[in-house]
């Protein structure tokens, strides 16, 4: 039998219960050590997100580095989806390496709530290179194949995936040097170690003397870089690139996974964010709920598609 | 008078240098699953430490049988079992039952187990020490130590 | 850019960021001297912390805990033979022998003046000196890299101790180990046996604390009553000032800061290996090599001169180019990205106050060194290690464990620690060498690293590897130091003999 008295304490401790949301500290899980492209990006928007959850909610950073990020991944695709965990989430680099080793989770593991970032791939050679453009690298390439090295930050990555679907774009063959890092990368091709490479378009920002952005492997001119025509443009129909974004695990349920989401859009619209991506040379693609999880199954398929045709290892 | 043959195959040496070939050459199995590169320099590795342990475990057979006794690893094997037992047991406490009830636990037990009996000693030389890790690791900079796994997250 | 220098020191003098180096240096003895906590985790600690803080007082901090962790790892290495950083390994070799003959308190005074001058030189050098130093960084591709680490590869062979063959089972261990984890051109896994925190490799601090401070505290554990070695009343510390006439080491300071810094802006190599070949360099020089070993406090020198030298030096290639010359020098480049400074040449024209600022804090870290470290190192901590040997066992436990675990944050680590402290205790007790092993582990995955980064370019021919003049010196070097003197002793011998 129901009393209005417990009808009226029911009701009292359902409003309570969704309006606490966050009642505790949300944890945002980064699977790399602090400092890096993707933990100082996960401490922006904590502290952004704070803000917009209100009521004096916390949310802290916990990094879990180790194994390519893997091990971060895998903490939050298990941690129980009820608000309190999300994630950083790195594409293609986390459904990557599902491919290419044991992973205990895939691209169905997570609830997709927003991606900030979204870093283009470029074709870079040194300033002190004789390539003045694409083609002529290509040339170069074509008429002896393997000799121009394209220096890589590790296999399994979208620098990997660029220089691949550039391969298949342009028919070309280059020899992939792959280093340990994207920094090594750079400083192999600015010593003239390898003749290019496929770095993404941040990772050439502050070294405008240094190197040559050939090209960006995007739909559309960078706006950071306008003078630098995509590979689109130049005949070859490729693009690539690194996305960061913010993930819970798969199961988080409407209500919180809405209140997270409009909490996100929210932050992404604050323009003292914006201000305070853009110094840290974080190019902003927002994507919001469908159009994330959508990107991620796409780019899911294109490193499935890239492993089966030429696996890495 | 020479060893008999039961301590000659139990000299210190002689079974570090068996236990090497063994580890060693189970290390080798995997890397034939490797690349012909991949595999080449941990083999060579591998391959080394066998070549140089049936080395030294001919030297020390050699001592062996010019009658020279093997230094013993240790002459009270009983404390230096429980040490490395206490340290095991203190690491699997931190992860299953947390750090702070483990660290202030195991402080106090090691010491008085190992001989230094003053109460008022131990008790000042936990609270510092425990105090101290809590203040600056957990207080100053908020980094979490394990919290045991038995009680769940 | 010499104006920007200038212009970049009001604001180091600002209260709040000569404090924050001020404390990072106190902080950095602390923890260079807690046996089991290490600078790389001091800051990795440290980093995420430091969000909040202004740019200044966050790199301060950073920058005084390395200068301080460097020369505070020499304490526990003299006093304990436990080496409190990885760099501070070279230190024991002389450090500790000097305890025992009661000259503890001396060596450490050696330690700090040294540590403190070849952090002068390399802030000077990180000063003065890093855009053409960063040039040097671009010379060294795979396989100039290669050659350095075959270079420091080698110096193994005057490490080897009394057994030669105990020595090579140590060195192979080491480089076996340094494999251990994804290969570095495929990534495919090699010995992980499945387990995702091994794919890294095993980090040097889970190694080093493992193998060197697991051992002391079994002994002090097993014989508990023992109380010669460690004693205050025998440091036999004098004023510093009265001490300072006896330290005649131009030379080795000289050379010693030569090494690090050198050794500081090729990627990756860093700490250790500089205090190694300083060691190795200063005693294959000097006039009584036959006194090394036994107590020479010139040895010290050489070890701690070069572990401070290539603190600021390994922060050239790491603020230019963004690749650390050290593990440590890796993490504090997140310090900087924290705070959303992104190296490059830009990094030297967006924010000159902050770069110039943090190096500035380096040099006034190094400064500040001998004023706190005197008088604090000899007077406390040699105290504090002279505890009850049960309680300091039982204290250096705890600190091994918090040392490990905070590096990554998981227990695994933990474990793994354990595992190389059992090997370290049978490896002690039967007189295995053990820098070989250190050397071994940093070098070896290294040298493969890069030999292989080179063959790849070289499309599979060796001879890429002596296509270049760098190339080709370090080859020479490498003869000429290492193999040279080895033969020269063999023909020696055998005409003795003979």
């Amino acid at each position: 039998m129901k009393t209005p008295l417990t009808a009226l304490a029911l009701a009292l401790t359902a409003t309570a219960a969704f309006a606490e949301y966050p009642d505790k500290p949300v944890e945002v899980v980064v699977g790399y050590s602090a400092g890096g492209g993707t933990d100082v990006m996960a401490r922006t928007v904590a502290q952004f997100l704070e803000q917009e959850l209100g009521d004096g909610a916390s949310v802290v950073v916990k990094n879990i580095p180790g194994a390519g990020g893997q091990i971060g991944f895998t903490e939050v695709s298990e941690a129980a989806p009820d608000g309190y965990t999300l994630g950083t989430f790195n594409l293609p680099a986390a459904l990557a390496l599902t491919k290419d080793r044991a992973a205990d989770y895939d691209v169905d593991s997570f609830t997709y709530l927003a991606n900030f970032v979204e870093d283009p791939n470029t074709i870079t050679v040194a300033a002190t290179s004789p390539f003045q453009t694409l083609d002529e690298l290509i040339d170069a390439a074509e008429a002896d194949p393997g000799a121009i090295t394209l220096g890589l930050s590790s296999l399994g990555g979208n620098d990997h995936f660029a220089a691949n679907m550039m391969q298949d774009a342009s028919g070309a063959e280059f020899t992939l040097v792959p280093f340990k890092g994207a920094s090594n990368a750079r400083t192999a091709i600015m010593g003239g170690h390898v003749a290019a490479g496929t770095m993404t378009l941040g990772q050439t920002s502050n070294f405008p003397d240094d190197l040559r952005v050939l090209a960006v492997l995007a739909d559309e001119r960078s706006p950071f870089r306008p003078d630098v025509p995509t590979a689109k443009e130049l005949g070859y129909d490729v693009q690539m690139s690194s996305l960061r974004g913010i993930v819970a695990p798969a199961g988080l349920d409407e209500a919180t996974t809405d209140r997270l989401r409009a909490a996100l859009s929210a932050v992404n619209e604050n323009p003292d964010f914006q201000a305070m991506m853009a110094e840290q040379g974080n190019p902003i693609a927002f994507m919001v709920g469908d159009d994330f999880a959508e990107t991620a199954s796409k780019q899911d398929g294109i490193a499935a598609r890239i492993w089966a045709e030429t696996p890495w290892k | 008078m020479p060893e008999s043959r039961n301590s000659r195959l139990t000299r210190p040496e002689t079974l570090t240098a068996v236990g090497i070939i063994v580890v060693a050459a189970g290390f080798l199995v995997p890397t034939y699953d490797l690349r012909a590169i991949s595999a080449l320099l941990p083999a060579a590795m591998l391959i080394g430490l066998i070549v140089l342990s049936v080395f030294l475990l001919l030297a020390d057979q050699r001592k062996a049988s010019a009658g020279e006794d093997a230094a013993p690893m240790t002459t009270s094997p009983k404390r230096v079992i429980g040490a490395f037992l206490m340290i095991v047991s203190y690491a699997l406490a931190c992860d299953f039952v947390g750090f702070y009830i483990s660290t202030a636990v195991t402080i106090p037990l090691v010491a008085w187990t190992f001989g230094y009996r003053s109460p008022v000693g131990l008790l000042i030389a936990t609270v510092i020490v425990v105090g101290t890790i809590w203040a600056i690791f957990d207080f100053g900079m908020s980094q979490d130590f394990p919290t045991g796994r038995l009680w769940g997250r | 850019m010499y104006s920007d220098l200038l212009h970049a020191l009001p604001d180091v003098f600002a209260w709040t960021n000569f404090a924050a180096v001020v404390i990072g240096v106190i902080a950095g003895i602390v923890v260079g001297a807690m046996p089991g906590l290490s600078a790389t985790m001091a800051i990795s600690v440290l980093v995420p912390f430091t969000f909040g803080l202004e740019p200044l007082v966050a790199l301060g901090l950073m920058a005084g805990i390395y200068n301080g962790a460097m020369y505070g790892g020499a304490i526990p290495a003299v006093l304990l033979r436990i080496p409190g950083t990885p760099a501070a390994v070279a230190t024991t070799f002389d450090g500790y022998p000097m305890a025992q003959k009661g000259e503890g308190g001396f060596a450490l005074q050696v330690a700090v003046v040294s540590s403190s001058i070849g952090g002068i030189a390399s802030a000077f050098a990180l000063m003065l000196l890093a855009p053409p130093l960063s040039k040097v960084t671009l010379l060294f591709g795979p396989s100039e890299v290669f050659w350095v680490a075959v270079f420091g590869l080698a110096s193994i062979i005057f490490l080897l101790g009394g057994n030669p063959i105990k020595g090579l089972i140590s060195a192979c261990f080491g480089v076996f180990v340094s494999v251990i984890g994804s290969d570095p051109i495929y990534g495919n896994d090699r010995f992980t046996f499945g387990q995702l925190e091994m794919l890294d490799g095993i980090n040097i601090v889970i190694l080093l604390v493992g193998l060197y401070a697991l051992p002391p505290v079994i002994d002090l554990l097993e014989t508990p009553l023992k109380t010669d070695g460690v004693n205050s009343s025998k440091l036999g510390t004098e004023p510093i000032w009265k001490a300072l006439p006896r330290m005649n080491y131009w030379k080795t300071w000289l050379r010693g800061s030569f090494l690090g810094i050198w050794i500081g802006i090729l990627p990756g190599a860093g700490g250790s290996m500089a205090a190694f070949m300083s060691y190795n360099e200063a005693r294959r020089t000097s006039k009584h090599p036959e006194t090394w070993g036994e107590g020479e406090p010139e040895g010290v020198a050489a070890a701690e001169v070069a572990n401070n030298a290539d603190t600021a030096s390994a922060l050239i290639p790491a603020l230019t180019l963004g690749i650390p010359g050290t593990a440590v020098a890796a993490v504090m480049l997140g310090g900087l990205l924290v705070h959303g400074l992104q190296p490059g040449p830009m990094l030297f024209r967006d924010n000159p106050d902050i770069v110039f600022g943090f190096m500035w804090q380096f040099l006034f870290g190094a400064i500040l060194l001998v004023l706190l470290g005197g008088s604090l190192a000899t007077n406390s901590f040699a105290r504090l290690l002279n505890l009850p040997r049960p309680l300091l066992g039982s204290v250096i436990i705890v600190l091994m464990l918090i040392g490990v675990y905070s590096i990554h944050g998981r227990m695994f680590d933990v474990y793994l620690m354990l595992g190389f402290g059992a090997i370290g205790w049978v490896m002690d007790r039967l007189k295995f060498p053990l820098p070989p092993v250190v050397l071994g582990l940093i070098l070896g995955g290294f040298a493969e690293e890069n030999l292989r980064l080179a063959l790849r370019i070289g499309r599979g021919d060796p001879m890429v590897l002596f296509q270049n003049t760098t190339s080709l010196i370090l080859v020479a070097l490498t003869a000429a130091v290492v193999v040279g003197p080895t033969l020269k002793k063999r023909f020696i011998d055998s005409r003795k003999k003979a």
